[in-house]
């Protein structure tokens, strides 16, 4: 038994459908981190978008599974991160934190909108709002560890500037994951 | 158009090294280097100089890695000489920020560190085809196949999405200039209208994802994906030099690893007291 999907000797249908939902949305996440969107004070990239949407439309599991398979097309050395970074130096420097919370984010995200059977925007919102919380939270954490910052300026360099682009993503996010939902089924 | 990775076919001795010891070496060369030693990191630097005309690349493809890291390297630098307290550097005290001595020392020092990260992981994808990439994670996760993960799977999540990245990124442009032509304005208007512009850009672009993905899976069970065990086209075996490089490394590793531990660092850097 394998922790994000069922394992069959013969693999079914579905199965094959999650794996390849699971890779293409963070393919979608690679790509998404090099569209930039001008927005003061800080430039935004679709990164986070895709990976909210992920969650949403996948559910935790597959949703902290597309981010597991971005993180290693980065760790590879891909210039997948955010401003054409790649390597397992980006991980464990220390901006890496955000990208370790990506995977946290999105399984959390995606759990809580597991919980109702229809989620309808606030909740979506909210359980977006969470998801960045936690990733700024090992955000912040490894910029302390790693970066040796106070707590007060790791706040100031590494939350406040996002602040205003989150809430546009999430907003954004929300009301798409809606749409979505209701014009397709997933099958997973 | 956007390249994905920079792999340079070159006949090589590192071209030629097994992928699994390229990558492991990567990942043991990235840990030395944030234990933050000098001794270390200089040990590295030397080590890298060497494998560069070993690896027949030339210098451009390694500049070329580091351009979109300058301006990280910048904000690191000036971050630490701004932000660290000490005793100031004489020349400047009239300016409104004081600059310090172990503001320069550690800036240069983070910046050194982290200067050389990017360039140990340029040196592995350079050397390194994706597909070999792929086909050494797939190897290397092999022992934990007992443990419920499928590296074959996960190696082939891995190459569809190595796959698709290219193909989507092209999408995400094309989309963006239709919605560009149909009056969506992403850089200028207020929160709101941006807002309407981002999810005109995000919808057709994760629907157009949707169908992809039900297509690629429809296909690749058509092409029976999963009706067994798979095999490799081509099984990863080590050669001599294979050995050869494996025992230098472990050599260096090891070198490097006692050198860190004798002069009083603890295990994991990250978890060392921020001074």
């Amino acid at each position: 038994m394998c922790f994000f999907y069922e394992q069959h000797p013969m693999k079914t249908r579905a199965s094959i459908r999650r794996m390849v939902y699971a890779s293409l949305f963070g393919a979608a996440t690679a790509a998404g981190a090099f569209i930039m969107i001008p927005l003061p004070p800080v430039p935004i990239t679709l990164q986070t978008l895709i990976l909210y949407l992920a969650a949403a439309l996948l559910g935790g599991r597959l949703g902290a599974l597309s981010q597991i398979i971005y993180l290693i097309i980065g760790i590879m050395g891909f210039p997948v991160f955010a401003g054409g970074k790649g390597g397992l130096g980006v991980l464990m420097g220390p901006t890496g934190g955000y990208l370790i919370g990506f995977v946290a984010g999105a399984y959390v995200l995606g759990k809580l909108l597991e919980i109702p059977k229809a989620p309808q925007l606030p909740w979506m919102i909210c359980a977006m709002g969470v998801g960045t919380l936690i990733i700024y939270l090992f955000g912040v954490a490894q910029l302390i560890l790693v970066a040796r910052l106070s707590l007060s300026k790791a706040i100031m360099v590494g939350v406040l500037p996002f602040l205003i682009g989150d809430a546009v993503k999430v907003t954004a996010a929300s009301l798409a994951a809606l749409k979505i939902k209701k014009h397709i089924r997933l099958s997973p | 158009m956007y390249r994905m990775g920079q792999y340079l076919l070159r006949d090589s001795r590192v071209h030629q090294l097994d992928p699994r010891i390229k990558i492991v070496s990567v990942i043991l060369m990235s840990i030395l280097v944030l234990y933050g030693e000098p001794v270390t990191q200089s040990m590295i630097t030397l080590f890298l100089m060497v494998l560069l005309p070993l690896s027949r690349t030339g210098i451009r493809p390694i500049q070329q890695a580091l351009k979109p890291m300058l301006i990280f390297f910048a904000f690191l630098f000036f971050l630490h000489l701004f932000f660290t307290h000490g005793t100031p550097i004489p020349p400047f005290p009239s300016w409104r920020v004081t600059l310090t001595y172990e503001g320069l020392y550690t800036g240069a020092f983070t910046t050194w560190q982290f200067l050389l990260l990017v360039v140990t992981a340029a040196f592995l994808t350079m050397t390194t085809s994706p597909s070999e990439l792929v086909g050494a994670i797939e190897r290397l996760l092999r022992p934990f196949k007992r443990m419920g993960l499928p590296s074959d799977d996960v190696a082939m999540m891995i190459s569809l999405a190595l796959r698709f990245v290219p193909t989507l990124l092209e999408e995400i442009a094309r989309t963006r200039d239709a919605q560009t032509a149909r009056g969506a304005r992403f850089n200028q208007g207020g929160i709101l209208q941006r807002l309407r512009a981002i999810s005109s850009l995000v919808l057709p672009v994760i629907l157009s994802t949707l169908r992809r993905a039900d297509a690629l899976a429809v296909a690749m069970e058509a092409r029976g994906y999963g009706g067994g065990d798979r095999t490799m086209l081509q099984e990863l075996s080590l050669r001599r030099a294979d050995y050869v490089a494996m025992t230098l490394m472990g050599l260096f590793a090891g070198a490097g690893f006692m050198t860190c531990t004798s002069l009083g660092q603890t295990l994991w850097p990250v978890f060392s007291q921020p001074s």
